[in-house]
């Protein structure tokens, strides 16, 4: 019998709930983003002021334009972690509202597990090398034996929060990554950057460094942005093929906001090329943040038995994907 | 994913034996001998003024550290030839198992001595003063019994305890990634040859600098 599920996101920025089927149909995904100010980041207590002002007619929203009942759910996931706590105990609250008054389990989903399950659900990725950029995260990922282990990761910053500071500096208000984009596209003047690759791992916080440095020393925003997205996505590629040429697996999977950026989509491609392998992109609207995500996953966890009782169900800020069993890929 | 299609890689005569990540690794001849040809081509994803001095750098790095992990006592191949202008290292062949692939299929207790091994082998390199930067399962072929360490293209000279923890977290995390069917014994015998090498003290503090590394890792929780 078709069951539908009920996801709630809301691990950073944006403050999502969605309406998946056991079937793997996104019969709904509203979303409420909140936004920074120019030249600063993510108040994690101001993000939750939307958040607790969004969740109720976000939730609703989901509901509604499903076309499901509340009596329909099968259960209510929520993104435990890894995030900003004041925003994870936001969606917390409202899920177990929800599974409480309508008696349905709770169920708990690792937020970067979220990305790559309906990655392989919208790309129909089988057996992926896994690239999760975003603010977040920046992650090489592959299954094995229970699994999603960590193959390569950025030892310091993430690739987002790399653009963003970087684009802060120069006055943009977080995420900074299309505006980046959109300016280093107007340039082809490569300056001489750190590139820092150790191993199966990156390090970006020399090239944050050097590259605000650039600015305040009077180089052109274009050529800079230009510079650093070339640096940064050259490294993020080159480890990325580590994996790939390590694994032997043929296909790559781009998931997570800076997914978005079509650059590092083609360095990808072209990467990839090299080994035969396939590049899969998640679609825009589900590549970001977005409750789908939760209510996909949480559908593959309840169907593991993975619930937790209400009294149970707190948030981890800190939550690495590699200590998360996944029962239903055997 | 090893490839076998003949003359794959320009300029090569040869047979294609592994396309890696940053070069393509050709069986050939060089003077009469079995030698391989480590050629490492423009990368077109990478810009090419960045691409040309990495690949530049890479090469000549990798011959001087080949040279040095030697004289450390590791073996590692002979360098026959290094042509610098189309980035090529002529070597000899190592004929063997790859460590990923004997770990691949290896039963959990039959991981101890070769992982003991390989942690001696990295414990030298360090006393020697450098890093090797890439110490993958796959750079560490055995051949009746000793194991050679290949691909030396980021290693650098460095007696920094960082850097040395830096090499112990890439094991770790090949190790704990790529093996987890044998990652409890093969890491416990990896630090003990390690260990058993470079003595208690430094051993505990490269160890205890790898714990710092993990710690700045993103959400990490290091026991």
């Amino acid at each position: 019998m078709k069951s539908v599920v009920i996801g709630v996101e809301s691990t950073a920025h944006t403050f999502s709930a969605s309406v998946v089927s056991s079937d793997g149909k996104i019969l709904s995904n509203p979303k409420s983003v909140y936004k920074a100010p120019p030249g600063g980041g993510i108040h994690p207590f101001e993000a939750s002021q939307n958040h607790l002002a969004a969740a109720p007619s976000v939730i609703s929203e989901a509901l509604r334009s499903s076309g499901e009942d509340l009596s329909d759910l099968s259960a209510v996931a929520y993104a435990m972690g890894p995030g900003l706590g004041p925003c994870l105990r936001v969606g917390a609250v409202a899920a177990r509202t929800l599974a409480a008054s309508i008696g349905v389990p709770l169920v708990p989903v690792n937020h970067a597990v979220g990305h790559i399950e309906l990655g392989c659900l919208l790309t129909g990725a089988k057996d992926p090398v896994v690239l999760l950029v975003s603010g977040g995260h920046t992650m090489i990922i592959a299954y094995s034996e229970l699994r999603w282990r960590i193959l390569g990761e950025s030892l310091d910053l993430t690739l987002g929060q790399l653009l963003d500071q970087f684009g802060r500096h120069h006055g943009l208000a977080s995420p900074c990554g299309r505006a980046i984009e959109e300016s280093a596209s107007r340039s082809n003047h490569y300056l001489r950057l750190p590139y820092s690759v150790k191993g199966n791992d990156v390090s970006f916080s020399g090239l944050l460094t050097a590259s605000k440095s650039l600015l305040d020393r009077g180089a052109s925003f274009e050529d800079v942005a230009y510079s650093l997205q070339e640096t940064s996505f050259s490294m993020v590629a080159e480890v990325t093929e580590r994996a790939l040429a390590f694994t032997g697996k043929k296909e790559v999977m781009i998931v997570g906001g800076v997914a978005a950026n079509k650059r590092l989509t083609q360095m990808m491609s072209a990467m990839a090329e090299r080994h035969e392998a396939k590049v899969l992109a998640v679609p825009l609207e589900y590549s970001g943040d977005c409750g789908a995500q939760i209510a996909w996953t949480g559908v593959l966890a309840h169907r593991s038995g993975i619930e937790v009782p209400v009294a149970e169900s707190t948030v981890r800020q800190s939550w690495r994907l590699d200590v998360v069993d996944i029962p239903w890929r055997g | 994913m090893w490839l076998t299609s003949p003359g794959a890689a320009e300029g090569v005569p040869g047979r294609l034996l592994y396309r890696g990540a940053e070069a393509d690794v050709v069986l050939g001849d060089w003077q009469g001998l079995q030698a391989v040809f480590k050629v490492r081509k423009p990368l077109t994803y990478r810009l090419a003024s960045l691409d040309q001095e990495i690949r530049r750098q890479r090469t000549v790095h990798e011959a001087e550290m080949i040279r040095h992990a030697k004289r450390a006592g590791v073996a590692t191949p002979f360098l026959y030839h290094l042509d610098l202008p189309a980035s090529t290292m002529v070597m000899e062949y190592i004929g063997g198992e790859m460590l990923r692939d004997l770990a691949g299929c290896m039963a959990e207790k039959d991981a101890e001595g070769p992982f003991f091994k390989f942690g001696e082998g990295v414990a030298r390199l360090h006393a020697s003063g450098m890093m090797h930067g890439d110490l993958t399962t796959a750079n560490v072929v055995s051949r009746e019994g000793t194991l050679v360490f290949l691909d030396f293209g980021l290693a650098h000279r460095t007696s920094r305890l960082e850097d040395h923890a830096v090499d112990l977290r890439l094991i770790k995390e090949t190790i704990v990634g790529a093996h987890p069917g044998i990652s409890r014994t093969a890491l416990d015998a990896f630090f003990r040859g390690y260990e058993a090498r470079a003595g208690a003290p430094k051993f505990r503090r490269v160890r205890s600098q790898l714990r710092n590394i993990e710690r700045r890792g993103r959400y990490a929780r290091v026991a």
